[in-house]
């Protein structure tokens, strides 16, 4: 019995292996929703694996190890997004939109090939991670409020206006494919 | 009833339990309210399908790699107890391993190659269509910013404080993951083999659970060979500017 609880207690090598064949499209994918940065997601990926490979002694089993890893992905992608970036969730709790070009939205373009995609890009920063989080990846008001050091009502506003842009967005897109 | 409310009972977060029941009553009274809920929820189920993106095959092939690098390290960790002897603890064995990859990498890269040069001054050619194999002086006078920033950081890493030392370094791997692709892009591979090995080194200063004479024992490695990429780095520049 102990050795059965031992055996489940820490993810082997293999199991990250394994992870890693299976989802790691999934947690690039979500880092680049993240960051619009290819270079950025990978890296995100990267420190993720290897902060989960230092704390799995820490990893509980209430979730899936591919999940947890995700999870940590995630913030790995805002830290990196946080860094890069200084000050980009602060002062963005009104109706604006980024039209910033970064160095790498050429890349990012093509990468973010889909509808949803193209339109996430007419979103502020704040909006655009407010709403992945919230929307893709499901995280509670509070726990993204706490993340990005603000507060629910800054969230909810954000999510508000980020699904109102995008309900406009995809409708204008749909009008003209049809 | 507004669609921000609707869209907080969608997502079923954000409002009172109270606040629920009344928008549940709403949408079983409002036809028409209930019709604008079933749209908006359409839309939104809608931008979950699955994704198109897919991790590059070089990074996942990384990614194991890492993996397999970091386990590893932790094996050599088991078999050499710290209590045995310092110089064979992980710390010191990492930097003996690190010492020998980027003094290889360094050996290799400044003089097994000659086809390997700067090109001195700032000439467009230079700049906008590096060829394969020249480096142009521009990424060289970077690089070299870059290392003594980094060495005049790692001089004043703190090593006692864990969170300041690995935000600090934790930047410092940023950069050199820059300079690293920038190599690549450069077609300077073997420059771009010594920039990625500092990486696992960095990276194990950066890990929060290394005692502080470990991480003094890294950071002088490091010190050491930043100085040693840095003085033949900077010779090489001297020699291409003087033998043109």
């Amino acid at each position: 019995m102990v050795a059965v609880l031992n055996s489940l207690s820490v993810p082997s090598q293999a199991e990250f292996h394994e992870a890693i064949s299976t989802r790691s499209d999934r947690w690039f994918s979500a880092c680049l929703k993240i960051t619009r940065n290819q270079d950025l997601a990978q890296d995100a990926v990267q420190d993720a694996l290897l902060s989960a490979w230092n704390k799995r002694h820490q990893f509980d089993h209430t979730a899936r190890l591919d999940t947890w890893i995700h999870r940590i992905a995630i913030n790995a992608a805002l830290q990196l997004l946080r860094r890069n970036r200084p000050g980009i969730f602060e002062a963005l709790e009104f109706d604006i939109e980024d039209h910033s070009e970064t160095p790498h939205d050429s890349l990012a373009d093509t990468e973010l090939e889909n509808s949803l995609s193209q339109a996430l890009q007419h979103l502020s920063e704040f909006e655009r991670v407010c709403f992945v989080l919230k929307h893709l990846e499901q995280w509670r008001l509070k726990e993204i409020a706490d993340e990005l050091n603000t507060n629910t009502g800054a969230v909810k506003q954000a999510i508000f206006r980020a699904v109102r842009k995008l309900r406009a967005r995809m409708t204008s897109l749909q009008g003209e494919a049809s | 009833m507004n669609d921000d409310t609707l869209t907080l009972y969608y997502y079923n977060d954000g409002l009172s339990d109270r606040e629920r029941r009344d928008v549940e009553a709403a949408l079983h009274s409002d036809l028409v309210l209930a019709a604008r809920y079933a749209e908006l929820k359409r839309q939104l189920e809608q931008w979950t399908r699955p994704d198109k993106e897919v991790a590059p095959p070089h990074m996942v092939e990384r990614w194991h790699d890492s993996i397999d690098k970091a386990a590893s390290r932790e094996h050599v960790r088991r078999e050499t107890p710290r209590h045995s002897f310092s110089f064979m603890s992980f710390a010191w064995g990492a930097a003996v391993t690190a010492a020998l990859v980027i003094g290889i990498g360094i050996g290799v890269y400044f003089s097994g190659d000659d086809s390997i040069t700067t090109l001195p001054g700032n000439t467009v050619a230079a700049t906008d269509t590096p060829r394969n194999g020249v480096i142009p002086a521009a990424f060289t006078r970077g690089l070299q910013v870059h290392l003594r920033d980094t060495q005049r950081d790692i001089s004043s890493l703190p090593v006692e404080t864990a969170e300041d030392r690995t935000m600090l370094v934790l930047q410092i791997i940023q950069q050199n993951r820059i300079f690293e692709r920038a190599a690549e892009h450069n077609d300077a591979q073997s420059l771009a083999r010594v920039l990625r090995a500092f990486e696992p080194i960095l990276l194990r200063l950066a890990a929060d659970d290394i005692a502080p004479e470990d991480a003094e024992a890294l950071r002088e490695q490091l010190a050491f060979e930043l100085k040693v990429m840095l003085t033949k780095l900077e010779r090489d520049t001297s020699n291409s500017t003087h033998s043109t």
